[in-house]
Formats: C-alpha cells, sequence, structure tokens
C-alpha cells in the first residue's frame, strides 16, 4: 500500500514539472518575439529530389533566391511520397515556419487540407490552380499556355522532318496545356507538323525517358520538349546518343536555363519561380498574404526565353523565334 | 507495325528486361537458400548511387559496376546478420533495408554533390559487338550488339541453371531453402550457405542497380530504381524458382513495358494509363494461367533455429 502511494506522489510530481516546464517555455517564446526582430522562415516539400538537375532544381534555387533576398531562413524535405505530403506540412506547421512553399498542382489537395488545421501558416502553391487561395493560400501560376507556345515556336522553326515530341511526366493540367500549346503554336508557324506525345508516369525513372525519346526519334521527331523533372535528363540523353557527333535533334529545356548541360539543347523556356515565390513573401510579411493568384507570365518577365546555343540555331532563326516571341507577348502571334 | 518497329521494340525489351534479369536472379539465389528478400529495391538503389559514383570520378564503368555490387552486399549483410544470426523476419527486414538503402544513397549523393541545378553526368559503358554474329539481320542487333553486362548476365542464367540443376554443390544449395534440419544432418552448414546466399543476393542486386546508372542512364536520381526490385521479386515467383523461368519472366515483363511506350507514341485516342497497365496486367494473366503448381523452396522465408526441436 505505502509503495503504491508513493508511486502515485512520483507522478504527480513529474506531472507538476512537465507543467512548469511548459509554461517557462511558453513564457520565454513571448518574451523573445517582443524583443528581437522576427525571422521568417520557409520550408519547401519536393517529391522529386532537389537535386534533379531539372524542375526540383529550378524550385529549389527559385526559394533559395527570393529567401535571399528577403533574408529568410529556408528548409526543404524532397523526395517524399504522395502519403507523406501532408504530415511533412503538418511537420513544419508545427515547428513555427511562417510559410510553406509547395512547387506543384499535385500537392493542392494536401495543402487545402493542411492549410484549414493552420490559418496561421502561409501556403504557397507554384502552378496551383486559379480557385485555390483562401486567405492562407496563394498559388503562382506561370502562363503555362505562353510556355508551350515558347516551345512551339521554336520547334515550328526548326523541325525539318515536321514531327516534334513532347514527354510529360503525369498528366496533370498545366502539362497538359503545355503539350497543346506546343503542338498548336509550330502548327502556326508550320501547319504540316504533328506532335507525338507520351507520358512517363513518373517524375523519377529516367530510363523511361531514354526509351520514350527512342521511340519518337524512331517516328522521326527532330525537336523535343519535355515536363518531368529527371525523366527529361533520359530523353536528352537519348537524343545525344541518336545524334552522336552531328547534331540533328534538338531539345528545348525547361524551367531553368539548361543549354551546355547537354549538347543537344538549343534554347530553354525559362520560369523565374524566385520573382513570383518574391511577390507571397513579401505579402506574408505585410500581412496581406492570402486571396490571390501570383501569375508568371511574359508581360511580368516572369516567364522568358532563354539562352540560344549559336551552333544549333542561326542568328536569322533567333530573330525570328525572339519577334514570334514578341508577337505572343503582344496577343498578336496566330492571328 | 512494321519489321523496324518490331525490332525497335524488341531491342527496347532486351534493354529493360536486363537489370530486372540481375537483381531477380539475385532473388533467385536468396530464396533457393530460404530467404524472402524484399530489400531489392534498396540494394539497387545504393548500388545504382555507388556504381554512378565511382564510375563519374574514375571514368571507368567497369569498375563503377564492381563497386556497386560490393555496394550491395554491403547493405545486405545487413539482412543477413538479422535473419540468419538473429533469425529475424525476413520480410521486416527487408522492407527496413528499402527504407534505409535508398535514403542513405540519396544522403551520399547530396553530401558529394549538394545542391546544383548542374547535372552530374558519368562516361555509359560502351557496346561490345560481336564480330560477324552482330551482321545477321534482325537477331544481330538484338542479341551481338550490346554492353559486355548484357552478355554477362544471359551467361550467367546459363551457369545458374547448370549449377542448381546438375551439380552437387547446387543441389545442397537448394537443399537448405527445401529442409535446413536435412541438409544439416548430412553435414551441410546451413548458416554459412545462407550468409553466401546474401552475399550473392547483394552482389547480384547491386550490379543490377549500377547497370541502371553506368549502362543504361548516364545520371543518378533519386527513385531511378523506380519499383523494378518489386517487379523482380514478381519475376522469381512467375517463373517458378528456376533460371530459365526467370529469363522468360524478365524479357516478357521488359517486353510489354517496351510496348507500352511505344504504344503511347503515336496514339493520342486512348488514355495513356491504360497502356501503363499493360505489364502489370499481363503479370497478373500469366501468374494466373501458370497456377501455382509448383511451389518454391520449402522452408522459404523461415528463420532457421540449429538446436531448435
Amino acid at each position: 500500500m505505502k509503495h503504491v502511494f508513493a508511486k502515485k506522489a512520483l507522478a504527480l510530481l513529474l506531472v507538476l514539472c512537465l507543467a512548469f516546464g511548459v509554461l517557462t517555455a511558453c513564457g520565454a517564446k513571448e518574451e523573445e518575439t517582443a524583443t528581437a526582430e522576427k525571422t521568417y522562415k520557409i520550408a519547401m516539400i519536393c517529391d522529386s529530389s532537389i537535386s534533379d538537375g531539372g524542375w526540383g532544381a529550378a524550385c529549389y534555387n527559385g526559394m533559395i533566391g527570393a529567401a535571399e533576398v528577403l533574408g529568410w531562413e529556408t528548409a526543404y524535405t524532397d523526395s517524399i511520397d504522395q502519403s507523406a505530403y501532408a504530415d511533412t506540412m503538418i511537420s513544419y506547421c508545427d515547428l513555427g515556419y511562417d510559410m510553406i512553399f509547395a512547387p506543384g498542382n499535385q500537392y493542392s489537395d494536401a495543402v487545402v487540407q493542411v492549410a484549414a488545421d493552420y490559418p496561421d501558416v502561409a501556403f504557397a502553391v507554384l502552378n496551383g490552380s486559379t480557385d485555390l487561395p483562401t486567405d492562407n493560400i496563394m498559388s503562382m501560376l506561370p502562363n503555362a499556355d505562353q510556355i508551350g507556345s515558347i516551345a512551339g515556336i521554336i520547334a515550328g522553326l526548326m523541325s525539318e522532318s515536321n514531327v516534334i515530341g513532347f514527354i510529360g511526366g503525369m498528366e496533370l493540367d498545366t502539362t497538359k496545356s503545355k503539350l497543346a500549346h506546343f503542338e498548336s503554336a509550330a502548327q502556326v508557324i508550320n501547319p504540316d507538323i504533328t506532335a507525338v506525345s507520351a507520358y512517363a508516369g513518373s517524375f523519377s525513372d529516367t530510363a523511361k525517358g531514354m526509351e520514350l525519346a527512342a521511340s519518337m526519334i524512331n517516328e522521326g521527331a527532330d525537336v523535343f520538349f519535355g515536363d518531368a523533372s529527371a525523366v527529361d535528363s533520359g530523353a536528352r540523353q537519348a537524343i545525344d546518343q541518336a545524334n552522336g557527333d552531328t547534331v540533328t535533334i534538338i531539345d528545348i529545356g525547361q524551367p531553368s536555363d539548361l543549354l551546355g548541360q547537354n549538347p543537344c539543347v538549343a534554347c530553354s523556356v525559362v520560369t523565374d519561380n524566385a520573382g513570383m515565390l518574391q511577390i507571397c513573401l513579401e505579402a506574408c510579411e505585410a500581412g496581406t498574404f492570402g486571396n490571390e493568384v501570383v501569375y508568371g507570365s511574359l508581360e511580368n518577365g516572369c516567364v522568358y526565353l532563354g539562352s540560344f546555343n549559336d551552333d544549333l540555331i542561326d542568328a536569322d532563326t533567333q530573330a525570328m523565334i525572339v519577334e514570334y516571341v514578341q508577337q505572343l507577348q503582344d496577343g498578336t502571334f496566330g492571328n | 507495325m512494321n519489321w523496324s518497329m518490331i525490332s525497335e521494340i524488341l531491342i527496347s525489351a532486351v534493354r529493360m528486361a536486363t537489370p530486372l534479369l540481375f537483381v531477380a536472379l539475385a532473388e533467385l539465389f536468396s530464396e533457393r537458400a530460404g530467404l524472402v528478400n524484399i530489400g531489392l529495391d534498396g540494394l539497387m538503389s545504393f548500388g545504382a548511387l555507388v556504381g554512378f559514383l565511382v564510375c563519374y570520378w574514375t571514368g571507368n564503368p567497369f569498375l563503377g559496376v564492381l563497386c556497386g555490387a560490393l555496394g550491395g552486399v554491403l547493405v545486405n549483410m545487413i539482412y543477413a546478420f538479422c535473419t540468419v544470426t538473429l533469425g529475424a523476419q525476413q520480410i521486416v527486414y527487408g522492407m527496413a533495408i528499402n527504407i534505409f538503402a535508398p535514403a542513405l544513397a540519396s544522403f551520399i549523393y547530396r553530401v558529394v554533390f549538394g545542391v546544383s541545378s548542374t547535372l552530374a553526368q558519368a562516361t555509359l559503358m560502351k557496346t561490345v559487338a560481336i564480330p560477324v554474329l552482330k551482321d545477321i539481320p534482325f537477331i544481330g542487333k538484338l542479341l551481338f550488339d550490346q554492353t559486355p553486362m548484357v552478355y554477362g548476365v544471359y551467361l550467367l542464367v546459363i551457369v545458374t541453371a547448370i549449377y542448381f540443376n546438375r551439380t552437387k554443390s547446387g543441389l545442397n544449395y537448394k537443399a537448405v531453402g527445401e529442409y535446413p534440419k536435412a541438409a544439416e544432418t548430412m553435414g551441410i552448414n546451413v548458416v554459412l550457405h545462407k550468409y553466401i546466399a546474401c552475399m550473392i543476393c547483394g552482389f547480384l542486386a547491386g550490379m543490377g542497380g549500377a547497370y541502371l546508372t553506368t549502362c543504361y542512364v548516364n545520371t543518378y536520381s533519386d527513385g531511378i530504381v523506380a519499383g523494378r526490385g518489386f517487379i523482380a521479386l514478381a519475376a522469381v515467383i512467375f517463373g517458378r524458382w528456376s533460371s530459365s523461368g526467370v529469363l522468360i519472366a524478365c524479357l516478357l515483363f521488359g517486353f510489354f513495358d517496351a510496348l507500352q511506350l511505344r504504344l503511347q507514341v503515336g496514339t493520342d485516342l486512348i488514355p495513356y494509363q491504360l497502356f501503363q497497365m499493360i505489364p502489370y496486367v499481363m503479370t497478373l494473366v500469366a501468374l494466373t494461367i501458370f497456377g501455382s503448381r509448383i511451389s518454391g523452396p520449402k522452408s522459404n522465408g523461415k528463420p532457421y533455429f540449429r538446436e531448435e526441436r
């Protein structure tokens, strides 16, 4: 009996200690925020790797770029499965992060779910849809139509076989509209062009990208564009192998300027993620975050034409591409 | 559908089947000694990374493959110690390897290359065409114009078949997976055989992973294995635990995967998901047709305790 009492007393003591600890911790935190100036923190989640030399890397560098300008702290978790999207975001919310950066349409559902439970945390979704934003969610929407069209303009002027290839990772809305405009813009310039397209069903299976590109080359495709991260690297490898020493089949890179990565890269369509994200960060600092879509387009400079490979595209064609892209920006392209 | 397209699909099928075949043979050696190893995906990821790094630094793909294979052995020794010596659950430790090894690989890659948008690319193993034979129309390019790794793996299929069915040592090896107690009474060192099985399994699975990054694609990215380890696991069951069966299973899967990729190109009326199902549906169909008349090694998956009655 005495033993039981001792146990209970010990338990009570422990509870008191814990409660005391929690209370003092809370007090300390309040003091801290009152005295020191707040350092904002942003965390990024990503299903592909941030060192994939494509989408993941471009988004990560975008976050770093924007955070550096405004002095934010950054963190990231990459290569996570769909099942872990929500849990990872919840962890960052619990750690006191001010903003979660979700670089893709595929995170939308998880973001909506988590954002409802953490109204004080800001969520920025790249490629999020226009109806996604709420009080604490903002979408960043690079104009997929323009991205596809720019690639289509290059393909239309460069293709000699009149067959152009497109490799997608998954059938996302943005990927579908890139494909549609890639084809239609190329056809505006050269009505005889047809596009072949396929999906790898993955953003990381590099070998699939190789096989798909090889099949398309066999179909006669000579200009390639893709929207599939590491799968695109595989496609570029297959193109380089098919080319051998003289480049006859070219690739258009995205979302960063990939000139020089592979011999076949003729030009890139660049998306300035940092610029769009910076608008979100500023809104968060100013307390005006939410209910807004930040558009990235040719007009505000968040989408632009990358550098040309002078060996693959001659000066006259380069001038024509620039001219058509200007028309696209002015809204007169294809009229 | 013309000849050049068919030959293209077949060449692509051989390319896609090769890594599967390495890993399926790895699993065959493991299961023949009574060890179900579902950690193949993890072993492959680690092998792929080590193979890539060594190839990137030395420029020698062969050294890359060898080191990738040794990397696979190293990781699989964790599994061997836990399941053989400690007698732990094989499925649980296989799964642990699947979680641990890819994460380790991704960590090492990050430490070595940091975070940059420039892509590290290594040299690829060159194909070695066999004179005269490679000029045979149609099958010449298919069978005799490949990397040495491809020749090696087909040779390995034959060697494995002879070893398991025609040699005393092979029969001893199989006895360990069938009835370890009886094997032990006949003077066969069961624990030693199981450790050797784990080494072979790690070696071949690591090699299969390294094949991906030294012979197939010239880059490493997280998730490059893309579930191939699990497909190989299915191939062993589908192939009825024989090396010829495993060969057929891997080639079939490679063929249907190549076919689905090819069918996607140039067809936009049918949803692409339907094509992506093909390899998996065919595996299911084949498993149903062949049924399970011959089951695997009798003591497969069961821990072996020497002193237990």
